[in-house]
């Protein structure tokens, strides 16, 4: 029962997101972002919803959603760790935040908590150099991190994720 | 018109791909993504030629470069060779298992490479896709990207559009996708399909949905007749034969 209600909830929370725009084949992309932002993921009845509202075939909009790197097809954290590894954070030991961070919350690149609080991603490059190594929480960026200064924001992210369900 | 290629004077007409002018002029140029009735992708780059447009040499894929001036063709320099050989190399590097790819590698004399998987045999060349958009069933396309690209249906699951007609493994040039026949069921991308039989000689020949589909696009404009491709022939040449010239 509490899964069906969910289920509609979600669905019309998608009807709502894809009847913003014009049911043309041009708007996939910005239909999927939104998407993506709404529900960390693009869920399958998301997709094919968008799909049958710009009358588009269902193989080409999953091979948009799978072309793009900000598209998940599984579900995200709310909490997205991006860690530069490009050159520069490279050379500053992003390597060595990497495996802090598998040792603190055991995900890999990739990867998401089984509670759903973060995921882990690496970028090439943030053009903040300067910062290195740099990590970007969400839309939060970290300077300078030290294996010290990421438990501490593991930890004030986590809180913030809870700020965020208060308020709903 | 006039173009030159391999020295050869053609009249091409006005837009029309050099590809499509070297082939009515009888000149070869390797591809492996073209086939006339799709037109050109412009996909495997086999078909990359030098164009000398008056003093302006450039490198161009033939079967998606229109003709509009007076150009000068060249379809097989030196560097077009090489680049060739690479093509070859990478796609045989990444797709060896099929006898396609290997005659290639051969023949164009290419190094030797590390496969990445010796049971691949898919070179990417999306004839099966553009296939399956023609049928007009839009049931496969291409999936990811870069090294990790693939042909599948959506979520890897058996596709509501899928008719079965199995164009995309007719297409393939090199076998990469599996028709599985038997018991009168035929199964292709995750998805088994019941086949009719010809009223005649009694083989299975399609699957009911594509017979489905074929009265839907010819506006049920069709004989209701269950007929193999051969045995169709047969009855045509007996109907044509009524008809005697006196």
């Amino acid at each position: 029962m509490a899964v069906n209600s969910e289920q509609t909830a979600d669905r019309k929370a998608m009807g709502k997101i894809i009847n913003r725009y014009p049911p043309e084949r041009r708007y996939i992309l910005a239909i999927m972002q939104d998407l993506q932002k709404q529900f960390n993921y693009l869920p399958k009845d998301a997709l094919q919803m968008t799909a049958e509202y710009v009358n588009t075939p269902m193989s080409v909009v999953y091979s948009m959603a799978t072309f793009y790197k900000a598209f998940s097809l599984v579900p995200k954290g709310r909490v997205v760790l991006k860690t530069c590894d490009g050159t520069a954070c490279h050379i500053k030991g992003s390597n060595i935040i990497i495996d802090e961070i598998y040792k603190t919350l055991g995900i890999r690149p990739g990867e998401t908590t089984a509670d759903g609080d973060f995921s882990l991603e690496t970028v090439n490059c943030l053009g903040a150099c300067a910062l290195a190594p740099v990590l970007v929480a969400n839309d939060r960026v970290y300077p300078k991190v030290t294996p010290a200064s990421l438990r501490e924001i593991i930890e004030e992210n986590r809180g913030r994720r809870d700020e965020s369900t208060e308020r709903e | 018109m006039k173009v030159t290629i391999d020295g050869k004077k053609i009249e091409a007409k006005l837009g029309e791909t050099i590809l499509e002018a070297a082939v009515r002029a009888g000149v070869e140029i390797p591809n492996l993504c073209y086939i006339e009735a799709f037109g050109g992708q412009g996909v495997c780059r086999m078909c990359m030629v030098e164009v000398k447009d008056g003093e302006q040499k450039r490198l161009v894929a033939s079967c998606t470069y229109p003709i509009t001036g007076e150009i000068e063709v060249q379809t097989n320099t030196p560097e077009l060779q090489e680049i060739r050989r690479n093509i070859i190399t990478l796609l045989y590097r990444r797709a060896p298992n099929s006898d396609f790819m290997k005659k290639l590698y051969q023949e164009y004399v290419c190094p030797a490479v590390e496969v990445v998987d010796p049971a691949e045999k898919c070179i990417m060349c999306r004839l099966c896709v553009k296939a399956c958009e023609k049928v007009g069933a839009f049931a496969i396309s291409t999936i990811m990207r870069g090294t990790e690209k693939r042909v599948a249906t959506p979520f890897d699951e058996a596709s509501p559009s899928c008719i079965g007609c199995g164009a995309c493994a007719e297409i393939c040039p090199t076998g990469a996708i599996t028709v599985k026949e038997e018991n009168g069921k035929q199964e292709i991308w995750h998805k088994s399909f019941e086949m009719s039989r010809c009223e005649i000689c009694g083989n299975y020949y399609s699957t009911l949905p594509v017979k489905e589909h074929v009265k839907e696009q010819l506006d049920n404009e069709v004989s209701g007749e269950n007929l193999c491709p051969s045995c169709r022939r047969k009855k045509l040449a007996g109907d044509l034969a009524k008809f005697s010239i006196k």
